[in-house]
């Protein structure tokens, strides 16, 4: 669906009562609700956030990931805090919630696949971490020493996308295979609310890769260029 | 294709009206799982290029004032489609630079033939729905009781070889792709008993 996209002027108020799913977007950037009558440039100042960053984001997001704008002159520092804050929630709130209901919806019995579907999101839990701790510790680190002014020859963010597609794939894999083969003894309202979660954990996923793949990935070559450009 | 099987394009166009028609009627192909994004600047698609690696590029030859085919791919450094949107009317030489054209006028039953004649590969097509063979049944069992690939072709008398393509065929057929997932499947379906897996 197309939106109306939103600028400085805008009420911050009125861009999240238009759209609840952004409310994790703003706090992920570190703005708290209670935002009173302020725009959205006087609440970004409030917050220290970098509007243009906060608004390409916000808008690439609400017209459902299909225009990205303004890549060049975005805040990559903005941009690490944003995706660090969102590795946080999958990593300490979202997947061990999921975790928590499966528990409780299945392992009833040690008869049937209810031990095998718990370790199934046991190993993909642990994948995701260590996709999420590798780009923190060299992605991210990588680039807050760009924004330094370091510059290596040996690493490019664009080696980066490469490594960063079968986190979502297993998510559907667990979904199928709760869909399919969960045993019948189950929980139904716990194994429903486990399996909204994983719905909504796999649209986070994927909006969080959408970000780092058209947002954050082409605004850091862009500071590799003017940091390249700099050395010369 | 990468992530979710979805393909993956990228539209230049600085005109939302076109733009957007192009986006919507992208996102109504039936039977294709598209994933568009819109880039406005000649460095946002160079870049947008680099970072996702599309199957296919859709351009106006008139973006960023003058658009260059062949500089985009020595900029971009990738393998990919390129297609033309064709407002007014290009010439022969304009054309030939690019793998297709899409016109402003087509439907939406030409577009569907343009985009899927530019992916058509030469893999076979294949039925997602096709049920296991014996054989597939027979793999899975020992897959899950612990086998390595190795193991599975001596006990079977058949090469590694066939028995990695039966593996492949396995996880394809049932969109299932680890060892403990294969392990589900093969107890709801009472191909091996709780009690002869190795865990």
């Amino acid at each position: 669906m197309q939106r109306r996209k939103y600028i400085v002027s805008d009420k911050m108020s009125d861009l999240i009562s238009e759209n609840y799913f952004l409310i994790q977007v703003i706090s992920r950037f570190g703005i708290k609700v209670g935002v009173g009558d302020k725009s959205v440039s006087e609440v970004c100042e409030k917050f220290g956030v970098d509007c243009t960053t906060f608004l390409t984001v916000v808008n690439f997001i609400q017209d459902g990931y299909s225009k990205v704008e303004n890549l060049s002159e975005l805040s990559v520092t903005s941009l690490i805090d944003y995706l660090k804050q969102s590795h946080i929630y999958f990593l300490e709130y979202c997947l061990p919630a999921i975790r928590r209901k499966l528990v409780e919806g299945i392992t009833l019995s040690s008869e049937d696949v209810s031990f095998l579907i718990l370790k199934f999101f046991d190993e993909y839990t642990s994948e995701v971490r260590l996709h999420m701790e590798h780009e923190e510790q060299s992605v991210f680190a990588y680039v807050n020493r760009l924004i330094s002014g370091e510059v290596e020859d040996d690493y490019k963010i664009s080696t980066y996308s490469d490594h960063h597609e079968q986190v979502g794939n297993k998510l559907k894999e667990l979904k199928n295979i709760l869909i399919r083969y969960c045993p019948n003894n189950a929980d139904v309202n716990l194994l429903n609310d486990a399996l909204y979660d994983i719905y909504r954990c796999e649209q986070e996923l994927e909006s969080h890769c959408m970000i780092e793949d058209y947002v954050f990935t082409p605004a850091v070559m862009k500071l590799e260029r003017r940091v390249k450009d700099n050395e010369r | 294709m990468s992530g979710n099987d979805k393909l993956h394009i990228i539209v230049a166009e600085t005109s939302p009206i076109i733009g957007n028609g192009i986006l919507h009627c992208l996102s109504i192909i039936p039977d294709m799982q598209i994933k568009v994004v819109e880039v406005n600047t000649y460095a946002d698609l160079v870049d947008c290029i680099k970072s996702t690696n599309p199957e296919i590029v859709i351009v106006n030859p008139t973006f960023g004032g003058s658009f260059d085919p062949q500089q985009l791919k020595a900029d971009a450094n990738r393998e990919y489609k390129l297609m033309a949107i064709e407002v007014g009317v290009m010439d022969k030489h304009a054309r030939s630079l690019y793998d297709a054209t899409l016109s402003i006028v087509d439907d939406l039953k030409t577009m569907t033939q343009k985009v899927k004649e530019l992916i058509k590969s030469d893999d076979e097509p294949t039925d997602d729905k096709e049920t296991l063979s014996q054989r597939e049944k027979e793999i899975i069992r020992l897959v899950v009781k612990g086998l390595t690939n190795k193991e599975i072709a001596d006990e079977l008398y058949l090469s590694v070889y066939t028995v990695n393509t039966h593996r492949r065929n396995i996880s394809r057929k049932l969109e299932i792709h680890s060892a403990t997932g294969l392990t589900i499947y093969a107890i709801v379906n009472q191909l091996v008993d709780l009690s002869e897996i190795k865990m």
